[in-house]
């Protein structure tokens, strides 16, 4: 079964460091390390530093002339809201549902290009979908194997690219461009943890050079390498959707509150009269988040019950290591009415667990 | 790590033969395939249980597993460590970790488990 799945630049790497791999989007990328877990990765991240090998996700040029005003008539939000150097946080909606095909991070470079990074799972139908309808002269390139990406995220991340020569000034959702000995880097000041944090963008065949000298540049600081299980866990505390579990084609960004993203002015973007007709009428659920009274983990398809009502499901849910009870969000009916602060139970494996709902993030974020 | 003087199930549990109880556990090799565990639930003491009955659960941040007796008898002992320790399964399995003790209906019920090798040999297929 491993042998359809693609591997990052970095596998030798992760497996010297005893990682457990998982299966995830297509590829097989590492879940924790021999010397971390879970709880240890992921605190690495809130209080010192991590570095993840998050090359499993997708890049994707698009070039050419009118490349930006092209895909800010397809993508949700509004890329006039940004200028060059500068990341924003998308969606690619279904034309006729509005139910989101990906959400994904769009770097302008200039009106002329644009470089996206989707999800791992969704990126050849992020192409399909950009190729089949962009006009002559602007070219969509799937560049999945071309970059590999390092998220750097913590508290310290910021002194452990000053400790390599890299850009670290750079605001919030912004991105430079740097050398770092023979390789051409993108530095962003991204990520899906919470924390100030940047994502590198490098050359395939630079990564492991690169991926070393992080390691090293970051053993004075505590640096360790974190895996996707931690990933989970701090995306979870954010409150930040994860594609194929919070948000997805059958589940609309109204629905996921995310309408921050939508440029609700354009005259055009996939999906806009499905997403306009449905906050007219208001969305049929609600993504709301859920923290645990007792000692319950929510878990991701578990039964959210009012009463002996059943009125959502979970969709993402973990044990939260920095607040060390469960969490989760989960889409609820809308009709019932229910809002922050109500208690409603979870079918636990057939225990009712009692759960408070709340409004995410469940941990404050320090992103900038 | 698998000590000679246990015995063992197919479900990763080890038991540590002793009179009147014998004390049960998760392997090295379970709680390492699990990963870190966050949450515990145990019977109550005086809880009656049967052979391969599911009666308690061990949680990581990534997974839930169950626990399942591997003996018939009756729960004496719970480890109320656990509680506010969960982690003792992961540093310590066969020591600080253990989980319940129970006493066997049949005295010589923990004849039929697995020994070391045998335990071994599923472990490694």
């Amino acid at each position: 079964m491993t042998a359809d799945l693609r591997r990052s630049p970095l596998h030798s790497r992760h497996v010297d460091l005893g990682a457990k791999f998982a299966a995830f989007g297509g590829w097989e990328m590492p879940l924790e390390y021999a010397d971390g877990g879970v709880l240890k990765e992921h605190t690495a991240v809130r209080t010192a530093v991590g570095v993840f090998d998050v090359s499993h996700l997708g890049k994707v040029s698009v070039s050419g002339p009118g490349a930006a005003d092209f895909i800010n008539a397809c993508l949700s939000n509004d890329l006039n809201r940004i200028g060059p150097g500068k990341a924003q946080y998308t969606l690619c909606l279904d034309n006729a549902t509005a139910g989101a095909v990906d959400d994904l991070i769009a770097y302008l470079h200039g009106p002329d290009e644009v470089f996206l990074i989707p999800n791992a799972a969704n990126t050849a139908e992020v192409c399909r979908r950009l190729a089949a309808a962009s006009p002559g002269g602007v070219t969509v390139t799937d560049r999945h194997g071309d970059y590999a990406v390092l998220a750097v995220q913590g508290p310290r991340s910021a002194q452990l690219l000053d400790a390599l020569g890299l850009p670290s000034e750079h605001e919030y959702m912004s991105f430079a461009t740097a050398r770092f000995g023979d390789a051409s880097l993108t530095v962003c000041r991204t990520g899906y943890t919470g924390e100030h944090g940047y994502e590198l963008v490098v050359p395939w065949a630079d990564a492991p050079g690169v991926w070393d000298a992080v390691l090293d540049a970051g053993a004075p600081l505590g640096v360790l390498p974190a895996g996707l299980g931690a990933r989970d866990t701090l995306r979870t505390e954010m409150g930040y959707p994860l594609h194929g579990q919070d948000l997805s084609p059958r589940i609309t960004p109204v629905q996921a509150r995310l309408t921050w993203a939508v440029g609700w002015k354009k005259p055009a973007f996939w999906g806009r009269a499905a997403l306009l007709a449905e906050r007219e009428a208001g969305p049929r659920r609600l993504l709301w988040g859920l923290v645990a009274l007792d000692r319950g983990i929510p878990r991701p398809h578990m039964v959210v019950l009012l009463g002996e009502v059943p009125v959502g499901e979970v969709t993402s849910g973990t044990f939260s290591p920095t607040r060390k009870l469960g969490i989760a969000l989960a889409l609820i009916d809308h009709a019932t009415g229910l809002h922050e602060d109500d208690e409603v139970t979870v079918d636990v494996r057939g225990r009712r667990a009692p759960m408070r709902i709340v409004k995410p993030p469940f941990v404050q974020p320090s992103v900038r | 790590m698998i000590p000679d003087d246990l015995r063992y199930t197919p479900e990763h549990e080890w038991v540590r033969p002793g009179q009147p109880a014998v004390r049960v556990g998760i392997t090295d090799f379970a709680q390492d395939a699990l990963g870190d565990i966050v949450y515990v639930q145990l019977p109550d003491p005086g809880t009656a249980v049967q052979t391969g009955q599911a009666f308690g659960e061990v949680e990581s941040t990534k997974s839930v597993s169950e626990i399942y007796a591997p003996v018939a008898g009756t729960v004496v002992a719970s480890n109320t460590r656990l509680a506010d320790e969960p982690e003792l399964i992961n540093t310590d399995p066969y020591g600080e970790g253990w989980l319940v003790e129970i006493e066997p209906t049949d005295p010589d019920g923990t004849g039929q488990l697995l020994d070391a090798a045998g335990y071994r040999e599923l472990t490694e297929k």
